[in-house]
């Protein structure tokens, strides 16, 4: 027990805490080789937020899978009683570590992965071979089965089969199984990009349209490369237009579907061609979009009838589906109303039932989705928009067919036009898989209560994946059904059964083995901070639409509350009632907790298309991202010439607390979404030469592009920013915020250890959850 | 014969009866109907042209007319029709016996007037091609070419659009500068003019006007819209040839085979009526009102839609004429409705349809031919797009020569008619307007109901066939006006000429009336118009009545005919003859039994369709002609001669070219053939059989050249398998159970049809009785 240290006061009065000594995330320099187990002990991964390098020894790398509690308690009661939840974080695609070594391939050839017959468990490092080799034992169920000729080896004297270190499947966490045709219900399907831009007035007017197609432009050529990549493109408005790309037409013809009520597509081929046949057409075409809308005087999208129509163009193969969309869905299928301006109107439903507008406006996109997402198709929208867009019934698309939403709010055609660009490209570059299909397996002893993520489910075990990304994450959430037996390991696997981008059938299976315990003090310490947090999260962005925003906080700060209370109450030694008692693992519990009710998802005075996308941003988030999501990053830019370079780029970041900030300082701040730089009002006019190229910010607009300039600030800056961009996977959007505007108002929003009106300060915050400790246990 | 066709070259005009029936019992009694068939626009080279408009009466709106009274002295004149006094207007003041205006001259009965000669824009006549993608690569190319010729061809200021079908209906802008654009329909979706203007962006961002009709450029839309769509040929043309890069060029070059995948169980889906329907409304939205044309080229039978003919299902056989009659065409009715809603749709649009069928299958002209003939539309039917039946038809519309079709548009027909004189309808290629006047008959042949027809397409040789009902009754007033036994008819035709502007075409007639027994009714009967008279009303019948026995009409019409005009003495068959009026009318009678319009089992619903459009729209001559062919006969003995219509014209060293319109047939003897074969022609000394070889393929030229549709040339031999399309329309005098003997080098009909002296010994033992 004595893994507890103390933290804060001694006395209960809140004078008494030093604000500095308060539990603060302190950043690791140095690389972490982890060995993901040692001695057949699985060990403790590094925070997510750390540099690591990971030696897979028998565990898969915890980027591909964390554990809430490293650590499973071996009863439903010891877990029930420390409030803490059994979930996994599975990013089955996560990008590794460049030093890393790359997932093994294994080929069995025709016969295919060994599986267990009865729960159909992969063969595992965890799997006990005995009888010489001739049975074995699955570590999932306890089945024991023949082992087959053609895989059959001898045991060696220490009771491990002598090929397992020569084979992947038997030495390392995660390996990737060549599919056989029993995994295939039809030939693997070709990549298929499909690009749906929005050319209505709103998109054409504000410079969207034309953002999108140099975004396009630009982007194709980084598809991958090869025969089995194809793509298409269309836009619209009040009408769909497809475009002919077949090469031996002179130029590229356009198709136009006027029937926004009951969609086709109008041709059966050439509407998605082999991007190596139409690199020409499609340059010439989407130079040519922007001028050939120019004077387009029609309002109206018809958002949920283009992708229908472009769903039924991609449906022979499926494919990822990208949209651009600039306005509210006004016409057609699936059209939307002006629901926020409704709420506003209505004041006293809408205080009552606010949480309602961000449930979707009805079922017309979400069994569309389901629809796509049966046949593969994967939605991505990118919306680029000043206006309200209703997100809470548009991301039910992307939600349902593995994609996302990217959210350009307000869009601004000077500085969103890079971050487009680069969030298409890395959207269409980064390490992907379609038509997957993924399930969780587990020990017997536990079952899966839940998937939640961006995914379409029709059966309870599996969940359908039209696309899977590197970024995305889906949480697994696990409840007893049994016991376990103190000594022994709870084995965790996912299978994931993907087409790689070159048409290949893969599964990917990664294994984790956890030891049980009874013991509760051992679930404190094996806890794993980060991803109990962005379990949190994910459960408050659920939330979100089916409760009102105190029940969600309050449910956020009780949880908070119930952990710290049965670790003060089961495992601390020190019995003084005066003494805010914090388990070490879980420290930083009450910060994040603070940050989350202050954030965009839960503050009160949020718009409600940024919540919606809130929520829908947490919904596939991953462990890395999470914490920053909440609480961001700040870095003081203006000194950073002062400082010595060790190593890393990146410096020591600030507490959120404007405490912190100086008049005279240049701060950056990022969430892996946005990068916020804040200028005090007495800054050096040197210093915003050298970063900005003018003495004064007053000549810089609140969305801007940052410039290198040629002095080693600027570089450094620079340095940093792309250092940033590297380890988020992200393009930040920039925005600059001057002290004593509301763009310097935004950035103090952040400063989430403040006391404002959202709630209370953080020293406030740790004396309100004491006080809640002590009642409870009086 | 000779006198009702000079009356024919000057007013266009052939009656049944040209001495009219007293009264309506005696009209009965006639058998033949008083009918006449009129060619509205058949070009009368001495027809005066009057710059100023037509002086009416202003009761009964008749026209000044040659037989009107005139009273120089006060200025009056008096209607002709409804005897009401009329003065002349001011302009006429100069009007005396010696100074006549050509509406008064005796000769001028018929006339036209063209009452804005040179004034104002005239609209440009507007060709909406609508082409059929569901076909082979080649019949595609066929088509490439044969349009792009016809563009080609046409007058430089008319309009031309273009939709192509099969799976969907796309509408080609042409007028759109930076990329090739369409408009993609559905094809089993109907499409209403509303939804063409709302999704074809005619409003362009603006919002729609709240009320009145909206269409055309006068009312609401802007030119530049309708530009789109409709681009002058002249620029389809220069573009082509100044610079391949242009769009027009494009669209015919790049006009591609329907890319959906056809099952090898399935046939194409092709949405034919969808197509016409978006063509229609299409013309509709844009050219209310104006000439236009639909040209829909189909290759196949509609199987999506609401004027499918057939499911898509291979296993299932386009409805034959024995469905029809059984209820076992399942499409058909519902088709029907469709495209007599489209008709309808057309006639108030003032556009015409018209159709291109190339097919070896049906394509559906029996559903589409209510549609088709209404309009006025043209219709060609031929095995392919590469056929010259097709090829050469479709230049003949466009090509000027003097046998270019003059094609009009916009045409409006009435008659007026003088008391007791109705009309039960017309039976040829118009549509009531529905204006009922004391001139329509209760009964009802045709198109009736009215006194005013459209014809919104119509050409030199368009004949309307109009029957007459006499409406005199028998009494004592009857015979009290045998005095005054004229009357007279006056056909007024208005439409777009080609030149642009709107023309009236005036012809008045007069006829006699004859009542009582022993009179010179016989006299006049025309029965060459008879038969084509006949012809029509039986096809009529055979299509509207259920159980119409076609045979027993034709057989029972005869007989009485023959009974009342013929000279005999009772139940004496050998007795009997017929004066020369009516001599050869029962031969024409016998032909009509065995021909296409009675015999329909032979041949599929789609034909028997077509060759009845064309029947109602045919003269005379042309249509004794599809009754009874025409045989000439060629040989080294004599010059070429018409010879019977019989199996016996057949002989080794004889070569027969027959004519039956829709089919040119040149038959060589089979010594002929031989010879032929060994290459005597080429041979020197054998030039006069170079010659007699040659006589009968120029003539057969010639038929070809003036006619439209372009008929068919069969070149055969005897014995050969060509030699049906002789034999099947020859008179069997000697077949397999006659007692006939064959002639050394002639031939024999294997069938069971009896011949035509068979038939006549029934009708004059039956006549007789």
């Amino acid at each position: 027990m004595g893994n507890s240290p103390l933290a804060g006061s001694q006395t209960s009065t809140p004078s008494k805490i030093d604000p500095n000594q308060i539990p603060r995330p302190m950043p690791g320099s140095s690389i972490i080789i982890f060995e993901t187990r040692q001695g057949n002990q699985a060990n403790i991964p590094p925070p997510s937020s750390s540099d690591f390098i990971v030696k897979d020894t028998g565990n898969c790398s915890p980027r591909l899978m964390r554990c809430t509690l490293n650590q499973v308690p071996c009863t439903g009661d010891l877990l029930e009683t420390s409030c803490m939840p059994l979930a996994l974080m599975v990013q089955p695609l996560s990008l590794p570590h460049p030093s890393e070594e790359p997932i093994h391939v294994v080929d069995l050839g025709e016969s295919g992965p060994l599986r267990c017959s009865r729960c159909k468990g992969y063969i595992n490092p965890f799997m006990r071979f005995v009888d010489q080799g001739r049975r074995f034992i699955c570590n999932l169920c306890g089945y024991t089965d023949e082992t087959p000729r053609d895989y059959f080896c001898n045991l060696g004297p220490d009771g491990r089969r002598r090929d397992a270190d020569e084979r992947p499947e038997l030495c390392r966490g995660t390996v990737e199984f060549v599919a056989t045709k029993e995994y295939m219900v039809r030939d693997p399907m070709p990549a298929a990009f499909f690009f749906l831009v929005d050319v209505s007035m709103n998109s054409i007017q504000t410079g969207a349209t034309a953002a999108a197609c140099s975004a396009i432009g630009q982007a194709i050529a980084d598809l991958p490369e090869g025969p089995r990549t194809m793509v298409g493109i269309a836009t619209f408005d009040s009408a769909i237009h497809f475009y002919n790309l077949k090469r031996a037409l002179q130029q590229p013809m356009m198709l136009i579907v006027p029937d926004i009520q009951d969609v086709y597509t109008p041709l059966h081929t050439d509407i998605i061609v082999p991007v190596a046949e139409c690199r020409q057409h499609l340059e010439q075409l989407l130079e040519s979009i922007p001028t050939m809308f120019e004077e387009n005087k029609v309002a109206d999208s018809a958002f949920g009838a283009a992708i229908k129509a472009a769903f039924l163009a991609l449906k022979p193969t499926g494919g990822k589906l990208l949209v651009f969309q600039s306005v509210l869905p006004s016409a057609g299928l699936g059209s939307l109303s002006l629901r926020e301006a409704e709420g506003r109107t209505n004041i006293s439903a809408g205080e009552k039932e606010a949480h309602k507008l961000l449930q979707p406006a009805d079922n017309t996109l979400k069994t569309m989705a389901i629809e796509f997402a049966e046949y593969q198709v994967c939605v991505d929208v990118f919306i680029t928009t000043q206006t309200f867009i209703d997100l809470s019934s548009i991301s039910v698309v992307p939600r349902t067919t593995g994609g996302q939403v990217y959210y350009y709010y307000p869009f601004s055609a000077l500085s969103d036009t890079a971050k487009l660009y680069n969030d298409l490209r890395w959207n269409i570059s980064r390490p992907q898989g379609f038509e997957a299909v993924m399930r969780v397996r587990c020990s017997q002893g536990i079952q899966v209560q839940e998937y939640s993520g961006n995914f379409c489910k029709r059966i309870p075990t599996d969940i359908d994946l039209p696309g899977i990304d590197c970024d995305k994450t889906i949480m697994v959430t696990f409840k007893h059904d049994d016991k376990f037996q103190e000594g022994l390991e709870c084995a965790f696997q996912c299978a994931l059964l993907y087409t790689t981008v070159y048409g290949q059938r893969r599964i990917r299976v990664s294994n984790l083995s956890l030891p049980c315990t009874s013991v509760l003090s051992n679930l404190f310490r094996s806890a794993d901070l980060d991803t109990q947090f962005a379990c949190f999260l994910k459960q408050a962005a659920s939330g979100i639409p089916t409760r009102s925003l105190s029940q969600v906080r309050e449910q956020i700060m009780n949880l908070c509350i119930s952990i710290l209370h049965c670790y003060r109450k089961f495992c601390a030694t020190v019995s003084s009632a005066g003494q805010l008692i914090l388990p070490e693992a879980l420290k930083l519990l009450p910060l994040y907790t603070l940050a989350l009710t202050k954030g965009i998802g839960l503050r009160n005075d949020g718009r409600l298309d940024d919540r919606a996308y809130w929520v829908s941003h947490a919904g596939a988030l991953s462990v890395p991202l999470a914490v920053p999501m909440v609480y961001p990053r700040m870095i003081p830019i203006h000194d950073l010439n002062l400082k010595e370079e060790d190593g890393s780029v990146l410096l020591s970041t600030l507490p959120l607390s404007s405490e912190h900030l100086n008049d005279e300082g240049i701060y950056l701040l990022e969430n892996g979404e946005d990068c916020l730089i804040y200028v005090g009002n007495m800054v050096n006019p040197d210093v915003l030469q050298q970063i900005f190229g003018y003495t004064s910010v007053n000549g810089v607009s609140t969305q801007f592009v940052l410039e290198q300039f040629n002095n080693d600030l600027s570089k450094k800056l620079n340095n940093v920013i792309n250092e940033i961009r590297r380890q988020r996977s992200s393009y930040l959007r920039m925005r600059l915020c001057r002290k004593g505007d509301p763009s310097g108002m935004l950035f103090l929003s952040n400063m989430v250890e403040d006391k404002n009106p959202g709630g209370l300060s953080y020293v406030e915050f740790l004396v309100h959850v004491h006080r809640q400790i002590q009642a409870k246990m009086a | 014969m000779a006198e009702f066709l000079d009356l024919e070259a000057q007013d266009g005009v052939r009656m049944t009866w040209n001495v009219f029936p007293g009264t309506k019992q005696e009209a009965e009694g006639c058998v033949i109907p008083a009918a006449c068939i009129y060619t509205p626009l058949k070009p009368i080279p001495s027809v005066h042209v009057l710059p100023y408009a037509a002086l009416r009466c202003r009761i009964c709106r008749a026209i000044l007319n040659p037989f009107s009274i005139v009273d120089y002295a006060s200025k009056i004149w008096i209607c002709p029709f409804c005897f009401q006094r009329n003065h002349f207007p001011q302009h006429y003041a100069s009007i005396s016996e010696d100074n006549l205006p050509a509406e008064l001259f005796p000769q001028c009965t018929t006339i036209e007037y063209d009452s804005s000669p040179g004034i104002g824009p005239t609209v440009p006549p507007v060709f909406l091609f609508v082409v059929d993608t569901c076909v082979i690569e080649e019949e595609i190319g066929y088509l490439k070419s044969a349009i792009a010729q016809a563009i080609e061809l046409l007058p430089e200021k008319s309009l031309v659009g273009l939709i192509t079908f099969g799976t969907y209906v796309q509408v080609h802008e042409l007028g759109f500068g930076q990329i090739p654009k369409s408009y993609i329909f559905k094809g089993s979706k109907e499409m209403t003019k509303d939804q063409i203007l709302e999704q074809m962006n005619f409003f362009a961002g603006k919002p729609r006007p709240a009320v009145g009709v909206v269409a055309g450029a006068r009312d609401g839309l802007s030119t530049e819209s309708i530009a789109r769509f409709l681009l002058p040929a002249a620029e389809c043309v220069l573009l082509q040839m100044v610079d391949d890069k242009t769009y027009r060029f494009h669209v015919l070059e790049e006009l591609q085979k329907d890319p959906w995948p056809v099952a090898t169980d399935q046939r194409a889906l092709r949405c034919t009526s969808t197509a016409l329907s978006v063509a229609a409304s299409l013309l509709g939205v844009c050219v209310p009102g104006s000439g236009a044309r639909i040209m829909a080229f189909v290759g196949g039978p509609s199987t999506e839609g609401p004027g499918s003919i057939v499911s898509k299902n291979l296993s299932e056989p386009i409805r034959s004429h024995k469905d029809l009659d059984k209820g076992g065409a399942p499409f058909y009715n519902k088709a029907l409705k469709f495209y007599e809603g489209l008709s309808k749709q057309l006639v108030h649009q003032g556009h015409v349809l018209d159709l291109f069928a190339c097919a070896l299958d049906q394509v559906g002209i029996a559903e589409l031919k209510v549609a088709v003939e209404r309009s006025g539309g043209i219709v060609v039917l031929a095995e392919s797009f590469g056929h010259s039946v097709f090829k050469d038809s479709l230049r003949r519309i466009f090509l000027t020569s003097d046998y270019d079709l003059g094609l009009s548009f916009n045409g409006v027909f009435e008659i007026n008619c003088s008391k007791d004189v109705k009309v039960q309808g017309i039976i040829g290629p118009c549509a009531s307007l529905e204006k009922k006047g004391p001139l329509s008959s209760e009964t009802v042949v045709g198109q009736g109901n009215t006194s005013a027809w459209k014809m919104c397409g119509l050409d030199k040789k368009t004949s309307l066939c109009i029957v007459f009902d006499i409406a005199r009754k028998d009494g004592p007033d009857a015979v009290g006006q045998s005095t005054n036994n004229q009357f007279y008819f006056q056909f007024l035709t208005y439409y777009q000429h080609n030149d642009g502007h709107m023309r009236l075409r005036v012809t008045t007639l007069s006829r006699r009336w004859v009542a009582g027994p022993g009179s010179s009714q016989a006299t006049g009967f025309d029965q060459e118009t008879g038969a084509a008279v006949m012809t029509r009303l039986v096809s009529f019948k055979m299509e509207t009545e259920a159980d119409f026995d076609p045979i027993r009409w034709l057989d029972r019409s005869l007989i009485r005919l023959c009974s009342k005009f013929g000279d005999y003495q009772k139940e004496s068959p050998s007795s009997f003859s017929l004066s020369p009026r009516f001599s050869i009318f029962p031969q024409f009678m016998f032909h009509l039994r065995r021909s296409q319009f009675v015999q329909v089992f032979n041949n599929s619903p789609d034909e028997t369709a077509y060759f009845r459009m064309i029947l109602n729209r045919e003269n005379v001559s042309n249509s004794v002609v599809m009754i009874q062919p025409s045989l000439i006969s060629y040989s080294f003995h004599s010059v070429p001669e018409p010879t019977l219509l019989d199996v016996t014209a057949i002989a080794a060293d004889k070569i027969l070219l027959l004519d039956s319109y829709f089919t040119v047939v040149v038959f060589h003897g089979i010594s002929i053939a031989q010879w032929r074969n060994a290459g005597y022609q080429n041979q020197a000394g054998h030039e006069t059989f170079a010659l007699l070889l040659q006589a009968p393929r120029d003539d057969a030229e010639a038929i070809r050249k003036e006619r439209f549709p372009v008929p068919r040339l069969v070149i055969c031999d005897q014995h050969g398998s060509q030699a049906r399309f002789l034999l099947a329309k020859l008179n069997p005098s000697v077949s397999y159970n006659s007692d006939n003997r064959v002639a050394p080098g002639g031939d024999v009909i294997f069938t069971d049809d009896v011949s035509f002296e068979v038939f006549l010994d029934h009708l004059q033992r039956l006549a007789v009785q």
